[in-house]
């Protein structure tokens, strides 16, 4: 057992992330995270639903592998279950603009067994995320 | 995994026992010639030339001279006196059963190529096995291990056993290129020149193992127990006797990132430099497993796989507990060691029952079960090795009789630290046989002003937040409230961790109040408040301000306080 469990079902990788993620693992649980990326995976969906705490340093880090995903034609999915202080802070940091947020990991199964779009991602303005309080 | 007390050789006197020799032939049986001779009537026999000029080096050169010298000097002069082309020194690994060439004179390759020769093999290993001089008259017809000896020529040889208190450390030889005929005054001053070497080489074992051993244990145990708020940690060691005695006893106690918070308590068999180093092992096996967040059950599967794989001739009995501050809960599992004492709140003490489990290092596959136990605030725990209980003639039985009193009584008491309190009760009136480690660990309710100087140190920030949970739940903040809290101070702590990089032994501080319907969270470091290349892309600010009433950065030359105000909706 360590920071991040990974599964794969139906070819889709799934890593449940089993610690808070801060400064002290984020680097650590990136690596985990890049390794469970298969070459042809479509989508990687990270499950947040044993994580208590996320700070700055996790939020930056997953922003950047949404992107990183996103430039790959694959997508990032999160759950984050309804019940969890996270849905709020990822509504702070407008976490939902820029990756799918699902509240169970059978919501994010659907999403991420749904065809890509043939289009090239629409270039999104990066939302002011500064402008929240 | 009692020793007897450490003695030092005082003096070599003893019989010179039957010289053993070979005399060459190719049949390869042994003639044996009798002689035994007390050294003490040595003075008429030998030629007291050559003998003082042997004995004045040891004498008066043991105190200062290193070993090295002392040996290549005492070579050197055994090689003029008794007129002879190699002397050599040989001490025995015990652990191996190997013999390592030390010092030479005229076979330098001995030393050079470390030769080794197994114990009972050959001339030197047979020298050690049989604790007696051996002769060979030729070494064409005889049975050594060593090719240097043939390859150098040697014809003839005598090898006497390097002893202290009877016990054989190591094996000193001579030889000649031409075949010589060793006659008894050599066999006894080449005697004579082992047990100066034996004296010199066990005043120089005892320095070095002393201040190996010593190092390590230094290194070994944590130097600080760690401050965590709410928990009272008090510890003692003591090693029995002195020097190299002593042992493989030892504790940890660290917190993990969850928060929760690991102690260790164990005894590796047998004492001296050899269970010292098992136990450096351990400590940082179990750590490594630790920190990457296994099962208590899988870090004692994992440890005992390394020990047995790695094979350790040593054993080692442990506890590994780890401590949920917000669960109240403990954890335990054991290998073989003695149970930990649990005193409740109301004071009284019982040993935790466990699910038995053999000691680490014998054999893999054994399957280790842990159990949990409620631990609420105010509780106590004692580990311990067997030094605190065991008495000579006494059963164990009464040993925990007598540390369930102690215990129950320290607990009463505040005049020192816990684990003082319990030594105190069972150590001062009997000297102490055995090693002793003894950690104390008591949960007390949290201040209601909260103050910790922490090592800058990413790792910390869990424990952190663990603390901050705690000492908000107990100030009554709802589960919003202690998540915007305690997510806002986590951000303030990684920035005043961020500041401090590369700065070693660097601190920051934090400290929680309450006052009548607000919480005030101030995290002070010594570095800049950096706005623009900070951690988390500068998303740190723009969090915490969404989560507290109000954030305010103070950034002077001396440092950044950070200061995060929330009210609560719940009022005591």
């Amino acid at each position: 057992m360590s920071a991040v469990d990974i599964e794969r079902l139906d070819g889709v990788p799934i890593a449940h992330v089993t610690e808070d993620l801060d400064a002290a693992n984020v680097a650590n649980v990136q690596r985990q995270l890049d390794g469970a990326l298969d070459p042809d995976a479509s989508s990687l969906i990270v499950d947040l639903s044993a994580t208590r705490y996320l700070d700055s340093a996790a939020i930056d880090m997953l922003l950047r592998l949404g992107d990183r995903l996103e430039h790959r034609r694959a997508k990032l999915i999160l759950v984050i279950p309804d019940t969890s202080q996270l849905i709020r802070l990822a509504a702070i940091v407008g976490l939902p603009d820029a990756i799918d947020v699902h509240p169970t990991l059978p919501a994010a199964l659907r999403e991420a067994a749904k065809p890509l779009s043939t289009q090239p991602p629409a270039p999104q303005p990066a939302p002011d995320r500064a402008s929240t309080s | 995994m009692c020793e007897d007390a450490a003695h030092r050789i005082t003096g070599v006197k003893r019989a010179v026992e039957t010289p053993h020799i070979q005399t060459g032939m190719a049949n390869g049986l042994d003639t044996e010639i009798p002689r035994t001779v007390e050294q003490s009537t040595l003075g008429p026999s030998v030629s007291d030339g050559r003998r003082s000029h042997l004995l004045s080096i040891t004498d008066s050169a043991l105190g200062y001279m290193s070993l090295e010298d002392i040996l290549s000097e005492l070579l050197e002069r055994i090689r003029s006196s008794l007129e002879v082309d190699t002397a050599a020194v040989l001490l025995l690994d015990e652990d191996r059963g190997v013999l390592l060439a030390r010092a030479a004179r005229g076979l330098e390759e001995e030393v050079r190529q470390g030769i080794q020769v197994p114990l009972a093999r050959g001339f030197a290993g047979r020298v050690a096995a049989e604790a007696r001089p051996i002769i060979i008259e030729d070494l064409d017809h005889a049975d050594v291990v060593n090719p240097i000896l043939r390859q150098k020529g040697i014809r003839s040889m005598l090898g006497v056993p390097v002893q202290v208190e009877g016990r054989v450390i190591g094996v000193m030889h001579i030889g000649t290129l031409v075949q010589r005929h060793f006659d008894e005054d050599d066999v006894m001053l080449l005697q004579l020149a082992a047990d100066r070497a034996a004296l010199a080489i066990d005043n120089a074992r005892i320095s070095e193992q002393r201040a190996v051993t010593e190092i390590m244990q230094r290194t070994l145990l944590p130097d600080a127990l760690p401050q965590i708020p709410g928990m009272r940690f008090s510890a003692k060691y003591l090693p029995a006797g002195s020097g190299i005695k002593v042992g493989g006893d030892w504790y940890d106690v660290f917190q993990l990132s969850s928060g929760r918070v690991a102690f260790v308590i164990g005894d590796v068999v047998g004492r001296g430099v050899l269970a010292a180093s098992v136990m450096a092992e351990i400590r940082t096996a179990l750590r490594a497993y630790m920190v990457q967040g296994h099962e208590l059950t899988e870090v004692i599967t994992m440890l005992n796989d390394l020990l047995v794989t790695m094979g350790r001739s040593r054993g080692a009995t442990l506890s590994i507990l780890e401590l949920d501050p917000e669960a109240e809960e403990l954890e335990a599992v054991t290998a073989g060691h003695l149970p930990p004492l649990l005193i409740e709140l109301h004071g009284e003490a019982r040993l935790l029952e466990q699910t038995p489990g053999l000691p680490v290092g014998i054999r893999t596959g054994h399957d280790y079960q842990s159990c949990r136990y409620p631990f609420p605030t105010g509780s106590r725990l004692l580990l311990y090795t067997d030094g605190l209980i065991e008495r000579r003639h006494e059963s164990i039985d009464e040993g925990f009789k007598r540390l369930t009193i102690a215990a129950q009584a320290a607990a009463q008491r505040t005049d020192s630290s816990f684990a003082d309190r319990i030594y105190r009760a069972l150590v001062d009136e009997a000297p102490l046989e055995d090693d002793l480690a003894l950690l104390a660990i008591e949960t007390v309710p949290l201040q209601d002003t909260l103050e910790m100087t922490l090592p800058a140190r990413p790792n910390v920030l869990g424990g952190l937040r663990n603390t901050l949970g705690r000492w908000l739940r107990v100030a009554g903040a709802n589960e919003n409230e202690l998540f915007d809290v305690t997510l806002s101070a986590s951000e303030a702590a990684a920035n005043a961790i961020e500041h401090a990089y590369g700065a070693r032994e660097a601190t920051f501080m934090v400290r929680c109040e309450r006052d009548a319907h607000q919480v005030v969270v101030t995290v002070r470091d010594a570095g800049r408040w950096r706005t623009t290349r900070s951690h988390g892309g500068g998303r740190g600010l723009e969090i915490m301000r969404s989560l507290a009433d109000s954030v305010t950065v103070d950034s002077a030359e001396a440092g950044t306080v950070v200061t995060i105000t929330k009210s609560l909706s719940h009022q005591p």
